[in-house]
């Protein structure tokens, strides 16, 4: 297993290596290989350069979910410790650094494991949302699965040396994602160009780095050992006064690439202007880094400090929460109103972080995993919306679901899963956070959070009484059902939601685990 | 023997139902519809022997009810164990369920045949069964928020059902997050609960709060939250609006859904909970009478007006949800209890015999109604029965329960209270009066539409008719002897009560007081509507300014929309302005745009000439020796 | 013996003349001029502070040596481009020589 934990990485890394070798161009003749034929699939293979991307990419987003489901099954939850230890050595006893020094540590614990299995059905999906892609697909799918191989390499790094540099990884292809495939969109009264969202995206995250980087440095020196060894940093008890300086860099740097309010003006607009799947891994995976990493290095290395800073998380939490909700309310744009619901969403997580209650910081893990499933979804329906119409303004259509009624009907399951209808993942998530912030003494804020999931029903149902429901509208005559490919991903995409909602025990056991051994929690 | 410890059964089968009618429903025989019939009918079976083994277990003794339940979730110190639990008030409550479910799944064959979402309609009740007998059995809060949800979310899919019509579609948004506002409330009170008890099982939290757990103001607030819910769910002032507007859904939803099972759910839900209004303050009760009482008055002068025929009775309906909040508020689970299980039939019959009219006739609207008694003489006599019982004329069930309401209200509150009650006994006479003339009686007003009228089928003649047969002989459960012929211990009160077995009171002032006003409202009702309806007109011209008000429902719905258009939606625009004009473009793009300027005032310091930077480096070096020396001395 | 203050304020003034030549020069040949000045300068300090701190050891002389040596190679290199400079431009005036801004 600790070689599965290993393979997260390369897997995706030789994909892109691979991918590289596949012969490309621009204007090569479709070749047909004929197969037998299998119920409704095709007959014949098409084989060129731009199928052979897709095929591998298949082949490698399949192997990726498969080994990520292996790992959060296998994962042995009893003490919620580390498993799958993988330790090789890179860089030590030189310097300043001590004989650990900086080595390649990866391990997953219950807090992973969830996370992992995540990344893995988001970039399977996403592979199948991507498959139309035609211009420069190989480029495309090169850094997307570059992008995953980061992903995974923060939630699996031990390392802060590596964590950082995985961090990094995840976050810049993002920006040529972004410039190359993504759309400009003129909203009247002001211009979102995907060169502009791509770029405020990458420098509020790299100045987020920033402050990661300083706190990261600055643990390395009080600590002392010349590590940048997570566990062993962990068994530093570290100087009050230190913590209470340095957590507000863990938290605000992992805080922007979390969506906390208000440095969260990247997101909206990186939404915009992202296509469909880059936006699937930002807001499905991507901000749930900045969460996991306030988790995973600020909390755990400086409870005390994260004490001290939690009615601050708390309350930017809440006004997060609320904020992006009234906000979605607002807006007629389909991925404005996914984007801003994502900053409500995550507005919980960051609340149940700050409760620094046993029960809210289990239900900030699970929804971490159910909004990025939820998030997934619903790109994967303003895309479809999105390839066909050309526009994404909910005011001007009207009547879909006559035209297109399984899209209506993934939707709504992600708008319900997103108002915290009981029976899907949202629920179980936000009724733990809003029953640890009770229990940890901010009954105004988890009363709050409750009326910013009213408010999240009523954008999610406005949406859907005037695009999907009312009388259809003529002009949209030609818009056809979601493809195959996308109604696939879909289906995966509601079958964990429901799984999750309805026995959301193998999440939470692995989850409660690993939380109860956190520093500073209370129970 | 199938008993009480099956009864995870009950959800558990319409739900299945429902299941494969998803999957499957467009490759079944008539899309599936035997499938759903026969999982509710089963569901009514089941319950018939769950009842009798209750029954068996009442009469050897003291008896509190079963309950079974699974771990859900357990790690730390959080533990939630999801549980059935069936007792008296739960058995009540699932008998109108089962049963009425099933006779309207049957009318539903008649009245929705041809749809082309037939399948779907069959999938999308079950469903809603499942989640309301899960609703009913739950014994614990959480389990009862879900299922509580669940049933709000099949509410939305069936009055959105014709979603193609936008007033449907608006209808089913108001529906959903209306109640939506009252669970917000609900969630809040539930946690609140459970933040000091550690549980949400409803015995134990009732255990602890009676220990003195709670103190009086926590818990004053947290059942008032709890309320908030119920207001929603069963459409209470000022959470309303939304109960006539749903209206716009097939007719058996609004007959099973907002009728019979889902809008009492607020009722079922206070009266389970009724210990811990009990144990707080008094005030909390008040709030739910006060709430009950606008409720009642509202709803039964907007039906005087109303023309819709289905609005009619969904006013009339939120004037008996009214009534069982005001026994609620004074304390009477027996009345409230007895009330909501004879009106599930009679208003169940209500709309089922308007959907004949609206089937027959393909008009609602009772202005283009009028004499049909002569087309669908069956659907009239039908039709008559759920009047009367509605009005409360003694010997209809209506009767028998109203009048324990109105007993109850009478010995727990002042007599304000109780003459406002007994007014509106008045009222719903006179607007139920209303609607059966104006629908069945005089000329007919579209010669078309009578032209076409024709009498139901049997498949949806039937359960009208049982339900009519049913709605005559309900009350005279209020008796012992009936009680016990059917092997209940007694009356009603014998079998559902708070805290103590009520016997029967049966005060003649009372019943008298009841009898003369609903006579003397039926009788109003005749002389104004009777043939040309003159007097109504004349009235409705003098009193035109209030007759504006009702008709306008007074205002409530204009309010809420100008609030939703002028305030919420307005801070939602500003609040979008704000976040893109001050936080992004102001803080985020203001910030990078001082980074470019300063970038672009300060590169003229590049003036590319040798003997400027050469003085900029020797100056800098005398500065720099300055201040080592400075630092030296 | 002469004291050691005397080299160094004669140091001190040769570079002084130099920063003020190539401060006040226009004509790039004068400001290599006053460069040169300037390495003299501390040319001079590095033989007196040899001779006098530490008489048996040769690094400060040594260190006038490469002073010299470089200032040899720097004359070579900058003329060079001084050469070329006039044969573009006409002129050897710095001010007049602004291409490099912004």
């Amino acid at each position: 297993m600790e070689w599965a934990v290993f393979a997260t990485i390369a897997v995706p890394v030789g994909t892109c290596l691979l991918l590289m070798l596949i012969p490309y161009r621009h204007d090569e003749q479709v070749r047909y290989l004929p197969v037998p034929k299998l119920g409704p699939l095709p007959d014949r293979l098409p084989l060129s350069g731009r199928y052979l991307v897709r095929y591998l990419c298949l082949l490698s987003g399949t192997a990726l979910f498969a080994l990520s489901l292996a790992i959060f099954v296998a994962y042995q939850f009893e003490d919620g410790g580390y498993r799958y230890d993988l330790r090789l050595d890179w860089l030590r006893d030189v310097a300043f650094l001590g004989d650990r020094g900086i080595s390649f540590h990866l391990a997953v614990d219950g807090i992973t494991a969830p996370l992992i299995l995540l990344t893995g059905i988001v970039i399977f999906t996403g592979v199948f949302i991507s498959w139309n892609i035609d211009y420069r697909n190989k480029d495309y799918f090169v850094l997307l699965f570059l992008l995953v191989s980061g992903v995974y390499g923060v939630f699996a790094s031990l390392d802060l040396f590596w964590f950082f540099f995985w961090y990094e990884v995840a976050v810049l292809p993002m920006y040529f994602l972004i410039a190359i495939w993504g759309a400009s969109t003129n909203f009247g009264n002001f211009v979102r160009t995907k060169e502009y969202g791509a770029l405020k995206l990458v420098l509020y995250l790299v100045a987020g780095s920033v402050l990661i980087f300083i706190g990261i440095f600055a643990t390395f020196v009080e600590a002392g050992l010349g590590t940048f060894d997570l566990p062993a940093l962990q068994a530093v008890a570290y100087d009050e006064t230190f913590q209470k300086i340095f957590f507000p860099f863990f938290m605000l740097g992992f805080g922007v690439l979390a969506g906390l309010w208000p440095f969260h003006t990247w997101s909206p607009d990186g939404h915009v202007a992202a296509p469909t799947a880059v936006s699937m891994l930002h807001a499905g995976v991507l901000m749930k880094l900045g969460a996991f990493g306030i988790l995973r290095v600020g909390m755990a290395l400086m409870p005390e400090g994260a004490h001290f800073w939690a009615p601050v998380m708390m309350t930017l939490g809440v006004t997060g929460a609320l904020y992006g909700a009234v906000s979605a309310l607002a807006q007629t744009d389909l991925k404005y109103m996914v984007g801003y619901s994502s900053v409500s969403h995550m507005g919980y997580v960051i609340m149940g972080l700050a409760s620094m209650h046993e029960i809210g910081i289990n239900g900030a893990v699970l929804q971490m995993f159910a909004h990025g499933v939820m998030t997934a979804l619903m790109f994967t329906n303003v895309g479809a919306l999105y390839d066909q119409a050309h526009v994404r303004d909910m005011t001007i259509f009207g009547g879909l679901a006559q035209r297109m009624p399984r899209h209506a009907a993934y939707w709504a399951a992600a708008g319900l899963s997103s108002l915290g209808l009981p029976g899907l993942a949202g629920f179980v998530a936000e009724l733990l956070i809003f029953v640890g912030v009770f229990r940890a003494g901010y009954p105004w804020a988890g009363a709050l959070g409750i009326l910013a999931a009213a408010i999240t029903a009523t954008y999610i149902l406005r949406m859907l009484a005037r695009a999907y429901f009312g009388p259809f509208n003529e002009r949209w005559n030609f818009l056809k059902e979601m493809r195959p490919g996308e109604q696939f991903g879909g289906a995966v995409l509601v079958f964990f939601l429901a799984f999750a909602g309805m026995w959301p025990f193998p999440f939470l056991e692995r989850i409660a685990a690993s939380v109860k051994n956190l520093p500073g929690i209370s129970q | 023997m199938v008993g009480m410890e099956h009864a995870w059964l009950l959800p558990t089968l319409p739900f299945g139902a429902f299941v494969v009618l998803l999957l499957l429903g467009p490759y079944l025989p008539r899309r599936g519809d035997w499938l759903a019939i026969g999982a509710v009918a089963a569901s009514f079976v089941l319950f018939a022997f769950m009842l009798a083994d209750l029954l068996g277990a009442l009469d050897e003794g003291h008896f509190e009810g079963v309950s079974s339940g699974i771990d859900w979730l357990r790690f730390g110190t959080f533990h939630v164990t999801l549980g059935f639990l069936f007792d008296q008030l739960a058995a009540v409550m699932l008998a109108v369920v089962t049963f009425v479910g099933t006779l309207i799944f049957i009318y539903s064959t008649g009245y929705m045949k041809g749809d082309p979402r037939y399948g779907w309609f069959f999938a999308a009740m079950s469903l809603f069964v499942a989640s309301m007998v899960t609703l009913v059995l739950a014994d614990n809060l959480l389990l009862l928020y879900a299922a509580w949800e669940g049933v709000g979310f099949c509410s939305y899919l069936l009055i959105g059902f014709w979603h193609e019509r936008r007033s449907a579609a608006e209808a089913a948004k108001k529906a959903f997050i209306t109640t939506r506002i009252g669970d917000v409330g609900f969630l809040i009170g539930i946690v609140l609960l459970w933040r000091e008890a550690g549980t949400f099982n409803i015995r134990e939290i009732f255990e602890f709060a009676e220990a003195g757990g709670y103190s009086r103001e926590y818990l004053t607030l947290a059942v008032l939250l709890l309320f908030a819910g119920a207001v929603g769910k069963s459409a209470q002032f000022p959470l309303h609006v939304w109960l006539p507007d749903a209206m716009e859904g097939p007719t058996p939803v609004s007959a099973l859904i907002h009728a019979a099972t889902m809008v009492v759910a607020g009722v079922y839900m206070v009266a389970r909970t009724m210990p811990l209004f009990d144990l707080a303050d008094p005030i909390a009760l008040n709030v739910v009478t006060s709430l009950a009482l606008v409720t009642i008055l509202m709803s039964a002068t907007m039906g005087l007006v109303a023309t819709d025929i289905k609005r009619v009775v969904a006013y009339s309906t939120l004037n008996s949800l009214g009534l069982m909040m005001v026994a609620l508020g004074s304390r009477d689970v027996t009345a409230a209890m007895f009330y909501l299980f004879v009106h599930g039939f009679f208003k169940a019959l209500l709309f089922m015999a308007a959907g004949n009219v609206i089937h027959g006739t393909d008009r609602q609207e009772v202005t283009q109604l009028g004499g049909l008694a002569a087309k669908m003489p069956q659907t009239a006599a039908a039709f008559g029965v759920g009047a009367l019982s509605m009005a409360a004329l003694i010997p209809f069930s209506g009767f028998w329960a109203k009048d324990a309401i109105l007993h109850g209200v009478s010995t727990h509150q002042n007599a304000l209270v109780t003459a406002l009650v007994a007014f509106s006994a008045f009222l719903s006479a006179v607007y139920m009066g209303r609607l059966y003339i104006l629908t069945f009686t005089g000329r007919p007003r579209d010669h078309h539409a009578y032209e076409h009228a024709h009498e139901a089928p049997p498949n949806m003649l039937l359960p009208v008719l049982v339900l009519a047969a049913i709605s005559v002989v309900a009350g005279f459960w209020t008796f012992d002897a009936v009680g016990e012929a059917l092997g209940f211990p007694g009356s009603i009160g014998k079998f559902v009560f708070f805290e103590e077995p009520e016997e029967l009171k049966f005060p003649s002032a009372i019943a008298v007081a009841s009898i003369v006003s609903v006579v003397v409202g039926l009788a109003v009702a005749g002389w104004a509507w009777w043939g040309e309806a003159r007097p109504a007109r004349v009235l409705g011209e003098r009193f035109r300014p209030i007759y504006q008000l009702l008709w306008h429902k007074y205002y409530v719905d204009e309010a809420y929309q100008w609030v939703i258009d002028r305030i919420v939606l307005a801070l939602g625009r500003v609040i979008a302005w704000f976040d893109r004009v001050v936080v992004n473009d102001t803080g985020v793009d203001g910030t990078a745009g001082l980074a470019f300027f300063t970038g672009f005032e300060l590169k003229f310091l590049q003036t590319g000439r040798l003997p400027n930077y050469a003085l900029a480096i020797a100056a800098g070096a005398l500065i720099a020796a300055a201040v080592l020396l400075a630092v030296r001395v | 013996m002469i004291p050691i203050q005397h080299f160094l304020v004669l140091g001190a003034i040769l570079f002084a003349l130099g920063v003020y030549g190539v401060l006040a020069r226009r004509s790039a040949v004068l400001i290599l001029m006053s460069v040169e000045l300037m390495l003299q300068a501390v040319s001079i300090n590095f033989i007196a502070f040899a001779a006098y701190l530490a008489p048996q050891e040769f690094r400060g002389l040594i260190f006038a040596i490469f002073v010299i040596t470089i200032a040899a190679a720097e004359v070579g290199l900058a003329l060079a481009i001084i050469l070329r400079l006039f044969r573009n431009r006409a002129t050897a005036n710095v001010d007049e020589v602004d291409t490099l801004r912004w």
